[in-house]
């Protein structure tokens, strides 16, 4: 046990915990720690917003499975952290984030660049601290660690009192952690895993419909095997997608939404539904009373609280899903070779549907450039081990549509929060965790303007993160919403960005590469130049025409029944059998 | 609708209370009756919360509050009934 500040003592149990990198900005509040940080071993990166620094590290820990650390002061500070750390909870995100807190006798006193963050946070974060002891740092940051990395995981936030950095105290890391209200579940009991391989052979029209937990778990490869093992189709979600392989035979693709008519369809017509951490989020369900009517559900997931919160579990199976579907594989081997359904007729459907009905789009009869043919370049030329971060709106349903994710943890999104800004801050932490790697923020230009100051991060920080401006000058989904729904009244829908700002010299501004790019004919010469350049961000505007849409779609609040294949057209549902 | 009480321990830690009351303000449930006490562990306290919630509610607020750190155990006092349903970190109550 050694005597050191409060400040030393947080950084020592940081390092202890194992951080590498953080992402930041100091303060009054938070200084202290930023003494010690400056002769430790964690590298620090100074970002220009504190929301940066939340989406940093998010996008760091998507990538690498492992804890992203924020850090920011009190105040302002800590509040640019909430959107960040709220994206953080809905998208099961392991974050830990460190916020300064004015010292403790000013708690209260409406001190300058004093916020309740503790109170703020406590809706979302899956919890968090207000340490005014500064022997309570080490214990903590430990239990920081091990709550946002156990269990379903989240973000949790330490705010720390700038007297409890300044004080002496004894530094001591401890070697475990024990709560007595936090026991997560990792091994599931044997007879849910029976009780799901028996209900999966009484099946003739099951489907996988795969959540991002899966990828949470480390579990694809497992997820595979399974898949393979019944031959039955499989769906991957918006958070999901890289989870099982785009071009595997089985696969449906998305559903939800913007999902394919394959996917979507089943789910709507299967008879067995085996749920893979995923929690039937309204984009994908739809209309709940008309979701999968006829199927039965087993429901394999590491919170307890999403087992039969918007659908019923006709199995519930609580665990790790890696250990979960490690524990079905050899049930559903036995439980098969008693009882091994015919799923033929089942999969024929399904891919009569796949193959009647695959992700498309029409080109612009003007020619002006297509977006989703940009998109769909991108993820061709970049290959199947790039990494993809996309903003929110229609290019993140092109993203998640066109670009054909093959591994787990290459697709990054905000799919929960729906968080629009969150493409290159997230693009700058996923390629800190993996510096040899292509990483691409596929950004809408509506998106870009919130946050691309990051871009300053990257140049000054060796970050050569790439960016595609899908520039349609528009909100563009809120636009398409206002074109099907509002009879094309486009209130405050128009952004004017392919006159301002000029994206190429914003870029360069900021010490990018700016390039620029609106003929078809460009594209591929364009994204092969972006590829070769790799000691400096590279942004792409790419002036794409305005009017594109995203199809399928399944309007909010309807049924998954009434999915549309392009403007006022469903499927011909008589043409196929089922 | 049978009114049913929880029985919740919880770590005696500042802002406990904002946390479970903060939790069914934003889940959208109603608490009828809430106190908060001492135990004879001075490092735990009890919540006795009265709801007006049955079946599948009942369920989630359950599951739902055990999913808060502070929360050490919940102990249902079934209506009518001698023996409480004890609830701990891993409910069984889904099937």
């Amino acid at each position: 046990m050694s005597q050191m500040t409060g400040a030393s003592s947080l950084v020592a149990s940081l390092e202890a915990a194992g951080v590498d990198v953080m992402f930041g900005i100091p303060g009054g509040a938070i200084l202290p720690a930023y003494d010690p940080i400056f002769s430790s071993s964690i590298r620090h990166i100074l970002v220009r917003h504190e929301q940066g620094a939340g989406h940093a590290a998010t996008g760091y820990a998507q990538v690498t499975g492992r804890v992203g650390v924020c850090i920011a002061t009190s105040g302002p500070g800590a509040t640019n952290l909430v959107t960040p750390l709220a994206d953080a909870a809905m998208d099961s995100v392991p974050v830990v984030a460190i916020t300064g807190q004015v010292p403790s006798v000013a708690i209260g006193t409406d001190a300058f660049q004093e916020a309740d963050i503790r109170g703020i946070t406590m809706p979302f974060a899956k919890h968090n601290y207000l340490i005014t002891n500064p022997a309570d740092i080490p214990r903590a940051i430990a239990e920081a660690f091990h709550i946002a990395s156990t269990g379903r995981p989240g973000p949790v936030l330490v705010d720390i009192a700038k007297d409890a950095l300044q004080a002496m105290t004894d530094f001591k890391y401890p070697s475990s952690v024990s709560l007595a209200g936090y026991k997560p579940k990792s091994v599931p009991d044997n007879q849910g895993i029976l009780d799901a391989a028996a209900l999966i052979t009484q099946s003739s029209k099951p489907v996988f419909y795969v959540g991002g937990g899966v990828i949470k778990a480390n579990a694809s490869r497992e997820l595979l095997e399974l898949a393979q093992l019944l031959g039955a189709p499989v769906v991957t979600t918006l958070m999901a997608r890289g989870a099982f392989p785009d071009s595997h035979p089985l696969h449906l693709g998305m559903p939800g939404m913007h999902g394919t008519v394959a996917a979507v369809t089943a789910l709507q017509k299967a008879d067995l539904l085996i749920t893979l951490g995923a929690r039937f989020d309204d984009r994908v369900t739809g209309k709940l009373s008309t979701f999968a009517v006829n199927a039965k559900v087993i429901h394999a997931d590491v919170d307890p609280a999403e087992i039969g919160k918007n659908r019923f579990a006709d199995v519930a199976v609580l665990g790790d899903l890696k250990n979960t579907i490690s524990a079905l594989i050899p049930a559903l081997k036995a439980a098969l070779a008693k009882n091994q359904p015919d799923l033929t007729p089942w999969l024929r459907q399904m891919n009569s549907l796949k193959s009647a009905y695959p992700l498309g789009y029409d080109k612009p009869s003007d020619g002006s450039l297509s977006p989703q043919y940009v998109i769909e370049r991108l993820g061709k030329i970049s290959g199947p081990e790039a990494i993809f971060a996309a903003g929110v709106g229609q290019h993140q349903m092109w993203a998640s549509q066109f670009v054909s994710y093959e591994n787990p943890r290459t697709w990054l999104n905000s799919g929960g929060l729906g968080t629009m800004g969150y493409a290159v801050p997230a693009a700058m932490g996923a390629k800190v965790g993996a510096p040899d790697t292509t990483v691409w923020a596929i950004d809408g230009d509506g998106c870009f303007q919130m946050t691309n100051q990051e871009l300053v991060t990257c140049a000054l920080n060796n970050i050569p993160i790439k960016v595609a401006i899908i520039n349609n000058e528009s909100l563009g989904m809120v636009r398409q919403w206002q074109t099907l729904f509002y009879e094309g009244r486009y209130s405050n829908t128009s952004l004017d960005s392919k006159r301002i700002p000029n994206f190429p010299m914003l870029a360069e501004a900021m010490g990018c590469v700016g390039l620029s790019c609106e003929r078809e004919e460009d594209v591929d010469a364009i994204i092969e130049k972006a590829m070769g350049i790799n000691d400096q961000p590279v942004v792409i505007d790419f002036r794409v025409h305005r009017d594109a849409m995203v199809w399928p779609m399944v309007a909010a609040g309807t049924s998954n029944d009434d999915i549309m294949v392009a403007r006022e057209t469903a499927p011909d549902w008589d043409s196929q059998e089922l | 609708m049978a009114q049913h009480t929880l029985e919740v321990l919880v770590e005696n830690s500042p802002g406990v209370l904002a946390r479970v009351a903060g939790l069914f303000s934003r889940r959208a449930y109603n608490i009828e009756r809430l106190s908060v006490g001492p135990t004879t562990d001075p490092s735990i306290s009890q919540m006795d919360i009265v709801v007006n919630l049955e079946g599948h509610a009942l369920e989630q607020v359950i599951a739902q509050l055990d999913k808060l750190i502070n929360v050490i155990s919940i102990k249902e006092i079934l209506p009518n009934k001698a023996v409480p349903a004890i609830h701990d970190t891993q409910p069984d109550y889904q099937n």
